[in-house]
């Protein structure tokens, strides 16, 4: 019997708990960096500081993030290979039949902005995570200085432009991403569905609009 | 051709209540391991076929199922809506297998077999457990039990129903007991085929030959029975309830080799269908006769009156049934009210643009009881009528007219649903069994399962248990001459290329039935009727245009055969319906009418299964006659007053 | 009100699988409003014929939207502009005067095209045979009242019963997916007392022969439940994602 990961159903288990998996990240990964905009400079970098004091199991967790992100990506393209395969000949005309279709920009586009995210993520990673070390004292203790760094990155106006950009493809992405995940896991409620569905856009714009803020913020105030 | 053929109907004797079970303990039985050596060729997958294929497979016979479809599960019988009959007496309302068992046998206005109805009855138990347990949704009621509701000619509510779905619903369920037998690979599936011949081989069924629709390969195929299940011949009239596919090629071209056709006249027309709206019309669409539970029918006073039905004041409209019937006014049965209808718009007094219809008003009940109770109560319809219609019941009136909606009549089967030749059995509505004269509404989908479940799976193996079957290969000259045959036909359509379509023609030969072989039929007319599908025929085969070739899916080769095979068939209905000199169940013969209108049975001369036997020469066919003998129920004149 | 119309039809002609096949543009004039679809089209293919041309094969059967067997594209929507309804139930006076209608067949790897508008969708029943039923042999079922269940659910479990199995799913779905298709089934017998014993395999087996035959996988498009004449509600899909979470768990 052909189980997880050839099934169809399996593999959008898959996507979806790595898919929510990565959107916890991002939403944890947004409020750190909301630290760059308190005013002083330290907090950033002594939360760093924190999380790097785990040590061993800062680093676990860094690779089970990695795995997220790898088998997000593979069950993706696994997802749209079969999809590929399945309609080799398009249609000619096409259109959706509207009413309760949940086909949007976003839905159709998921491969593209997954992409988009994944080149990001390569080069975000590159930036930040194995960027320069410069040392900083904060309370007697020396840490890396990550906010110097990104205020740096955020200075070149052509950063923040792409950051913008790439931010939005992360809504578009989670537009149709954040209730998916649910109805793929099989979470369908007759009332509460259609609310995740409509919620679905306020969190992604809201989560894009948080990360569209701080680099310009930072290129503008700091 | 024609022989002393014996109609031996193999009714057992004894009292009616055990005759079934003692008919099955005197079968002879085929052993388990023998049933595997037995294949069996059931053609069409409608209820009766589809039960059927599930039921012999499970015994352990290999099944052969054939249907025209691209998938079995879309035969006609998905589109019966309202609900199957079953004394189970759930209601505690004094139902039971005798009443329905009488109900029946008097609305087929005593012209079918006691012992079959009986049997009939009291199988409709078992149905509703089969279909139950195989998770067909039926109605419920909040308790969780079943929910029942009451049906045309019945005093108890004994109709089980899922929705306005109930044929699709339980054909569903058959269709998935036969695809679990389809994984099991005891039955394998032969979709878009068409059966165009029966091959007999020393007497018996061995086989039959298909045309493959999609490559119009011409297939063989060897069975030791062949089970035929391929529906009613409504079509014949053009415009009808029946699917576009429905047809009677496989039940014409089995008479033609030798079964016997009984009571082809037998014709059921439904009073309460959406009306034709233009020659463009390619069938018609059946409105549940609930309906006339709140509508009230009329038609201007006057002559070709055209004003909007709105602007027609009281005092100009004819309420016809409510006036010709006080007393069940517009609860007519079918047959009344749709004999009614028609003669209203023959005056020229029908509604609509073509003058073929007439209203069924629901402003009044709308008025008294409120928008609401319509709406819960007939909703649905209501939709479907505004789809078809364009126009708003609730607003202007709605149109309805007769129209063609089952046949009684088939190839006439023995109490084992054998057919005349060894071999060929034939269920549902193929067969003319149960329903006399005229069927009960919500017992053809009754009918058609208890053949397939559980009638079939006994009396087969009693046939193979008493039957030497010699093997056949395809390669039998029998085979050969068959295919020859059926190319030759096929080849002959195709060269004809003449001027007219084979829908035109449909369509003609359609007008000619209506007219005369329809609702009431009179012998000057049935004469008439016979010369002009004569010269139709003629025209037919002279003057008929097939587009495309043979040997690719050609849906109108498809339909010339099909259409080929009515316009002899029509031939037999009339004559059929001419040779019965009285008026019984839906076939009303003007002549033989009491002077208030009522159909005047004759039992002394009439009372007989009329079986037919093909002669080679269309217009002289035989005529064998069953008697039917009335030892429970003593036949009386049905009465609507 | 009924109006006389004149409509272009832009048709897929293929002769068959093998062939490439192309649009064609027909005229049809003074047809009336009251028309269907499926009679537009034969009128047309009388005309064809009587031209001598090849008529353009459809497939249809009940022709009021239960049998399940018509189907094509019409300007780009599975069945027609007017939802909850098959291609049967689409009539003229629900399109424009001079408009061109675009008919397409529906299109997947597990359907292909045989003829014109005309394709195979017997990959639907396979994926029956692999488990859509409840294994009752006949004669074996207790009273149909020995298990009662409760009204809403026997409602529950006919919504989802309601497929004709007509395919439009697949044929909107971006993915070309038959996900509401299968799951409409697993959830209606899932749904019932009787379907409780299989539950494990029926859903295995019906998503292991649903990939086997070329079906994509399901993103969430919804766009099956827009072009549904039965309005199945995706809410199956999930039922039958919950199913198949169980049927991994109990392995
Ligand atoms: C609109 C409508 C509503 C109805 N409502 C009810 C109702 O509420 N209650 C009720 O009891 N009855 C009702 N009936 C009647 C009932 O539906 C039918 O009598 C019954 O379904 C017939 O079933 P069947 O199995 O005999 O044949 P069908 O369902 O007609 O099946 C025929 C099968 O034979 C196949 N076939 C035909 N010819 C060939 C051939 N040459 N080669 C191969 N295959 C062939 C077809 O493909 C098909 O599979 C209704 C009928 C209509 C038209
Ligand atoms: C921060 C990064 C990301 C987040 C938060 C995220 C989130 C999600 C979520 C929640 C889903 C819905 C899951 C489902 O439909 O069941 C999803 C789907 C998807 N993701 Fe991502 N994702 C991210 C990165 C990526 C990347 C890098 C790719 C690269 C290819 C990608 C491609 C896809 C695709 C194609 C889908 C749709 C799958 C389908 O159509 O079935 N995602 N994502
Ligand atoms: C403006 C917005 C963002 C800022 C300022 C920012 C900042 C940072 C910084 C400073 C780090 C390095 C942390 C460390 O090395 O300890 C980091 C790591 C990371 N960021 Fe971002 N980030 C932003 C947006 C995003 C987005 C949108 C994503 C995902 C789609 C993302 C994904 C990651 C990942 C995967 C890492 C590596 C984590 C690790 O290795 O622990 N970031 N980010
Ligand atoms: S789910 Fe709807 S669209 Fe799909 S096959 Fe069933 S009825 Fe057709
Ligand atoms: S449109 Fe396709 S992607 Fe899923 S929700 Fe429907 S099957
Ligand atoms: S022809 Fe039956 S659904 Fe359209």
């Amino acid at each position: 019997m052909a189980l997880w990961p050839q099934s169809s159903v399996a593999k959008k288990f898959l996507n979806a708990i790595t898919g929510i998996g990565l959107f916890i990240f991002v939403v944890v990964h947004l409020f750190e960096n909301l630290l760059l905009l308190t005013g002083n400079p330290d907090d950033f970098n002594r939360w760093a500081h924190f999380l790097e004091s785990f040590g061993v199991v800062l680093r676990i967790i860094e690779i089970g993030l990695a795995a997220f992100f790898i088998a997000h990506i593979w069950s993706a393209l696994l997802v749209y290979w079969d999809k590929w395969k399945a309609r080799p000949h398009g249609y000619r005309v096409y259109r959706t039949a509207g009413w309760t279709s949940r086909q949007t920009l976003s839905s159709q586009t998921m491969i593209y902005t997954g992409i988009v995210l994944l080149a990001f993520v390569i080069w975000h990673v590159i930036t930040f995570r194995f960027g320069p070390y410069y040392p900083i004292m904060v309370d007697g203790v020396e840490m890396r200085d990550l906010h110097r760094l990104v205020v740096e990155v955020f200075n070149e106006p052509i950063n923040v432009v792409l950051y913008v950009a790439v931010m939005v493809f992360l809504g578009f992405h989670l537009r149709h991403g954040f209730w998916s995940a649910l109805q793929s896991l099989g979470a369908y409620h007759p009332r509460w569905t259609p609310v995740w569905y409509s919620g679905g856009v306020l969190v992604a714009a809201a989560l894009a609009a948080g990360f569209i803020v701080i680099p310009i913020w930072v290129y503008l105030y700091l | 051709m024609a022989t002393a053929i014996k109609l031996d109907s193999k009714v057992p004797s004894g009292p009616l209540e055990s005759r079934w079970t003692r008919h099955k303990d005197q079968l002879k039985l085929v052993s388990p391991t023998n049933k595997r050596k037995y294949t069996i060729l059931v053609v069409g997958t409608g209820l009766a076929g589809a039960s059927a294929a599930a039921s012999l497979a499970e015994l352990g016979y290999n099944v052969k199922a054939f249907c025209i479809q691209d998938s079995p599960r879309r035969a006609h019988s998905i589109a019966a809506q309202g609900g199957i009959n079953a004394a189970k007496n759930y209601r505690n309302d004094g139902d039971s297998i005798w009443r329905l068992f009488y109900d029946t046998i008097k609305g087929g206005d005593f012209r079918a077999r006691e012992a079959n109805v009986y049997r009939l009855a009291e199988l409709s138990v078992n149905i509703i457990d089969q279909c139950v347990a195989q998770g067909v949704p039926f109605a419920r009621e909040y308790g969780g039990l079943l929910d029942t509701r009451s049906f045309g000619g019945a005093l108890v509510e004994r109709t089980f129903y899922a929705r306005g779905q109930t044929g699709q619903q339980l054909l569903l369920g058959a269709y998935s007991a036969m695809m679990r037998q389809v994984d099991a690979g005891r039955v394998t599936l032969y979709p878009r085929r068409e059966m165009l011949d029966l091959v007999v081989i020393n007497g018996q069924a061995r086989g039959i030959v298909c045309r493959n629709l999609i490559t119009g390969e011409l297939e063989s195929y060897v069975g030791d029975a062949v089970v035929l299940c391929t529906g009613g011949y409504g079509n014949a009239y053009f415009l009808a309830t029946y699917a576009k596919n429905s047809n009677a090629t496989a039940i014409w071209r089995c008479h033609k080799r030798g079964a016997l056709f009984a009571n082809p006249c037998f014709t059921q027309i439904h009073p309460t269908c959406i009306p034709v709206t233009g020659d463009y019309q390619s069938k018609l669409t059946l409105m549940s006769e609930s309906l006339r539970n709140d509508g009230r029918v009329w038609v201007p006073k006057k002559k070709g009156d055209t004003r909007p039905p709105n602007e027609i004041p009281e005092d100009e409209r004819d309420y016809f049934l409510e006036r010709k019937y006080p007393t069940y006014g517009n609860l007519a049965p079918r047959d009344i009210a749709s004999r009614a209808v028609k003669a209203v718009c023959d005056e020229g007094r029908g509604v609509g643009a073509t003058g073929r219809a007439v209203y069924l008003d629901f402003s009044d009940t709308i008025r008294e009881k409120g928008i609401e109770y319509i709406k819960e109560k007939y909703g649905n319809l209501f939709e479907m009528y505004q789809h078809i219609t364009g126009e708003d019941p609730y607003k202007v009136p709605m149109r309805i007219y007769p129209a063609v909606h089952y046949t009684m009549g088939g190839l006439w089967v023995d109490y084992n649903l054998m057919s005349t030749i060894p071999g060929l059995f034939v269920l549902g509505e193929a067969n003319f069994s149960d329903h006399g004269a005229n069927r009960l509404g919500a017992s053809a989908l009754m009918q058609g399962l208890a053949d397939g479940y559980f009638i079939i799976p006994y009396t087969i193996g009693d046939y193979f248990a008493n039957t030497t079957l010699p093997k056949v290969s395809p390669e039998h000259s029998a085979f050969k001459e068959s295919l020859a045959d059926v190319h030759r036909f096929l080849t002959k359509l195709l060269s004809i290329k003449g001027n007219k379509t084979v829908l035109e023609f449909h369509r003609e030969l359609g007008m000619i039935l209506w007219d005369y072989v329809g609702m009431a039929r009179n012998a000057q007319g049935l004469q008439i009727a016979i010369e002009k599908i004569r010269k139709l025929r003629e025209e037919f085969w002279n003057n008929l245009k097939v587009p495309g070739d043979n040997n690719m899916l050609n849906k109108n080769l498809e339909m010339a055969g099909r259409v080929a095979d009515f316009l002899e068939l029509a031939e037999l209905m009339a004559i059929d319906a001419l040779h019965r000199e009285e008026s019984c169940g839906a076939h009303f013969r003007e002549e033989y009418q009491t002077p208030d209108g009522e159909a005047l049975r004759n039992d002394e001369q009439f009372c007989y299964v009329a079986a037919w036997e093909y002669t080679g020469d269309l217009g002289k066919p035989e005529l064998h006659k069953e008697p039917l003998v009335f030892e429970f129920v003593t036949p009386t004149v049905r009465s609507y007053k | 009100m009924t109006k006389k119309m004149t409509l272009h039809l832009r048709i897929w002609r293929q002769p068959n699988p093998h062939t490439p096949g192309r649009f064609v543009t027909y005229t049809i004039r003074d047809v009336s409003s009251d028309m269907s679809l499926l009679e537009l089209l034969d009128v047309l293919n009388e005309e064809l014929i009587k031209k001598g041309e090849p008529p353009v094969e459809f497939d249809s059967d009940c022709r009021e939207g239960i049998c399940g067997t018509c189907g094509f594209l019409v300007n780009g929507v599975a069945h027609g502009p007017k939802r909850g309804r098959t291609a049967c139930q689409q009539y003229l006076r629900d399109f424009k005067d001079g408009e061109t209608i675009t008919l397409e067949p529906f299109r997947a790897k597990a359907f292909p095209v045989i003829k014109d508008l005309v394709v195979d969708r017997s990959a639907l029943d396979r994926i029956m045979a692999a488990g859509g039923y409840i294994s009752v042999n006949t004669g074996s079922a207790p009273d149909a009242n020995s298990i009662p269940i409760p009204k809403e659910i026997a409602e529950q479990a006919f919504d989802a019963a309601a497929c004709i199995g007509c395919g439009a799913c697949v044929a909107a779905c971006p993915n070309a997916s038959a996900s509401l298709f299968v799951s409409a089934k697993i959830a209606h017998l899932a749904l019932l007392p009787q379907g409780q014993p299989e539950r494990i395999r029926r859903v295995l087996r019906m998503v292991e022969q649903m990939d086997k035959e070329g079906f994509g996988d399901c993103s969430n498009h919804g766009e099956c439940e827009a072009v549904c004449p039965k309005n199945i509600s995706i809410k199956h899909i999930a039922i039958m994602r919950r199913e198949y979470l169980r049927a991994l768990w109990s392995l």
